[in-house]
């Protein structure tokens, strides 16, 4: 019976991976991850517009605020796109020689509000650029205001500092509050949805394969041989080996595609790693992670065996893939919602249902690790989700089985939950 | 030896198989006759162990089959339970495999019987490609590479044509002289006839005939008297005991309740142009429809 459980399981996992579908997808998929994450370079390399340096033509009828307002250029435009000459020519004779690419910017100064500027462009300006050089320009009329106003030179250096703030969170759990929303928004969708996607793939093969087996008549042949039990696991196990690969594969896609961008000297990435690591260790996530990892991975593993036995349990009761189709809609939105509520812990901060939801077999796997890392919850309540977790597959491998065992061999066209009652029935 | 003993399968309130027996010795060929949902599928399911019976047994040499069983039976389903996507080859060792036998045995095996069957040149075709003849032999070399000691056939003829259907009788045949118990199912009685020494005729799930096929037929009241030449048919029909009288491939077949007829009929034609005369037992397809539709009626 081994020797048989082994064999199913080999060519179940076969199935999918020598599929040119497999191979299909794969090369879809790492072409779209490498270009993703490299999508700047992409881009720039193909330039457009957006690649022209703009040239800032400053006349300063004030003679005092150039040097100020190109300091205050300085440090807004940091992707250094802009370049700022001060022009002494007339102003008509600048507009007539103005160019596609180039600004005009009239320092004046004025009595009431110490500065006063004009803007001139031949078309409409990025609004990127537009928004550095009212910053700059307020920051400008600023200094210019203290300098009009005699403030002292070292009053002045000290007003045009940054605010300096020592941040204080008295609970220990809420140690970085701040920093993990910058995480959640920009870190775990990314993270979590190449897991909604496993998952999407892991009731789909599984279903798919047993509703296959099914309609083709097969089953009889295969459950005379191999007990209901043995085939249902056979299925999961390798449906689950099948998206452990999947799962390596995509990591290896993302590191190719870091190193690929590492290797490019890409000047920017779509995501900031190195501001995302500066986030988790400021949030002292980082020494938690001997923790994290392990009872995540626990949890996925566990939950992704639950979502193959519903899906392996539900494709029994069906004869054919439509129905199949239409029983796995509530396993899809069960997981969904796990996904978007993930997303919205970071917003719902302490939200008592989210925190309830974090307990439930399916929901768990997505909102239990996002709590603990936003410190909504602690390491105790990961484990009674685990615990809950375990119990209930427990309960689904006794009952499921059981209806397993009818529903294989159940090939009427009556209501498929009626069946799934009866063949419960059947077995009590 | 397989035994039937006294199974019975309950579904709710529904008795799918009621109190059935049967033993099918080795190198014995055993029909299972009945109309659609009498209760044959059930049966057949509780012989490979795939369904509990809610009583009686079943054993295969004296012991119960279950999993440690399997491995000695084959079965041919009246659908074809192919994977269609996968190639001949794929499927056989598929299902050779399930039945406990290496590859390498399989593809061995595998290829004595493409041959035998004619269909070398198809082992690597996707079972789709192939016609439903072709599927249908797929299935058959699936159900007995393994050389099992029970072979269940639940209409092992549908789609052949008779060049194939012939093929297939002689590889039943030689299973039987191999000494493997079959127990076999269809709806074309001729065929039954054919191949079956012993049957049984399930009604609602209740043997409502069984035995030996020739003693069956001889202890049937009901006769055939087949004649050919000039008759009086509404004289004859005046007879009574005479139930009806047809015209089947230029000769008249007149079915009488009972042997003692047969002279009463002879009687009356006997000084007529007549070239046969010819007292015979009726088919098993009569016996079946009589035996069932009696049952409804």
């Amino acid at each position: 019976m081994n020797k048989k459980f082994l064999y199913l399981t080999k060519l179940s996992l076969n199935k999918k991976i020598k599929s040119k579908w497999f191979y299909v997808t794969n090369i879809i998929l790492a072409i779209a991850i490498i270009a993703l994450v490299n999508i700047s370079s992409i881009i720039e390399f193909f330039g457009g517009d957006f690649d022209k340096n703009t040239n800032i033509i400053v006349v300063d009828n004030t003679n005092e605020s150039f040097e100020l307002f190109l300091n205050n250029m300085n440090i807004y435009n940091e992707d250094e796109k802009l370049s700022i000459t001060k022009s002494s020519e007339s102003l008509d004779s600048i507009k007539e020689n103005i160019e596609d690419n180039d600004l005009i910017i009239i320092l004046n100064h004025d009595d009431v509000e110490y500065l006063k500027a004009e803007i001139i462009s031949e078309n409409t300006i990025d609004s990127l650029t537009y928004q550095i050089i009212l910053q700059a320009l307020n920051s400008t009329k600023t200094t210019v205001g203290m300098i009009q106003t005699n403030i002292d030179a070292n009053i002045l250096a000290n007003l045009s500092k940054k605010i300096t703030v020592d941040r204080v969170i008295l609970s220990e759990k809420n140690s970085a509050d701040e920093n993990m929303n910058l995480v959640m928004s920009s870190v775990f969708p990314t993270l979590i949805l190449p897991f909604f996607m496993l998952i999407v793939f892991l009731v789909q093969m599984v279903g798919g394969e047993i509703c296959e087996e099914k309609t083709t008549r097969s089953m009889e042949i295969i459950i005379s041989n191999v007990s209901p039990k043995t085939h249902l696991i056979s299925k999961i196990l390798a449906s689950n080996v099948f998206v452990l690969i999947q799962s390596i594969l995509l990591i290896l896609y993302v590191l190719i595609a870091f190193g690929i961008s590492k290797y490019m000297g890409a000047s920017s990435e779509l995501v900031d790693l190195s501001s995302i690591i500066d986030a988790l260790k400021t949030s002292g996530i980082m020494d938690k992670l001997y923790i994290i990892i392990p009872i995540t991975l626990l949890m996925i593993i566990i939950s992704f065996v639950a979502y193959s036995l519903v899906a392996g349990i539900l494709a029994s009761m069906t004869v054919n893939i439509e129905d199949f189709n239409q029983l796995q809609t509530p396993i899809m939105l069960i997981s969904m919602a796990g996904y978007y509520l993930s997303i919205m812990a970071a917003m719902f901060d302490g939200s008592i249902f989210i925190r309830i939801i974090s307990y439930l077999p399916f929901l768990s796997v997505f909102i239990s690790p996002t709590l603990f890392v936003l410190g909504q919850i602690t390491i105790f309540d990961m484990i009674i989700s685990v615990t809950v977790l375990i119990l209930f597959v427990y309960i689904l491998l006794k009952l499921g089985l059981k209806v397993y065992k009818v529903g294989i061999l159940n090939y009427s066209s009556g209501n498929v939950w009626k069946k799934f009652a009866n063949a419960f029935k059947k077995n009590e | 030896m397989l035994e039937v003993k006294n199974i019975v399968k309950k579904y709710g309130n529904n008795l799918a198989v009621n109190d059935l027996s049967f033993t099918v010795a080795n190198g014995e060929i055993f029909g299972l006759l009945g109309e659609n949902g009498a209760g044959k599928t059930t049966t057949f399911r509780i012989i490979m162990g795939l369904l509990e019976p809610n009583a009686g047994e079943v054993l295969l040499d004296g012991e119960k089959i279950d999993y440690s069983k399997s491995d000695s039976i084959g079965f041919v389903t009246e659908e074809r339970s192919l994977l269609t996507k996968l190639t001949v080859q794929e499927q056989i060792e598929f299902y050779g495999t399930l039945k406990g036998l290496e590859k390498k045995e399989i593809d061995k095996l595998l290829d004595k019987w493409l041959e035998k069957f004619e269909i070398t040149s198809y082992k690597n075709r996707k079972i789709k490609e192939l016609s439903k003849g072709n599927q249908q032999k797929v299935q058959f070399i699936s159900a007995v590479i393994h050389h099992p000691k029970l072979l269940i056939l639940d209409e092992p003829f549908t789609g052949l044509d008779p060049i194939n259907v012939k093929l297939l009788k002689e590889a039943i045949i030689e299973l039987k002289n191999e000494g493997c118990s079959i127990i076999f199912s269809s709806h074309q009685m001729e065929y039954i006839e054919d191949f079956c020494e012993k049957l049984i005729i399930l009604v609602k799930g209740k043997a409502i005939l069984d035995g030996n096929l020739q003693e069956i037929k001889e202890s049937y009241a009901k006769k055939n008297i087949l004649i050919k030449g000039d008759i009086d048919i509404d004289e004859l029909k005046s007879i009574d005991g005479v139930l009806s009288i047809d015209k089947e491939k230029g000769e008249y077949v007149v079915k009488i309740a009972d042997i003692s007829i047969a002279k009463k009929v002879f009687a009356k034609i006997k000084d007529k142009n007549i070239t046969k005369y010819d007292v015979v037992e009726p088919s098993l397809n009569e016996i079946f429809i009589e035996s069932v539709g009696g049952i409804h009626e």
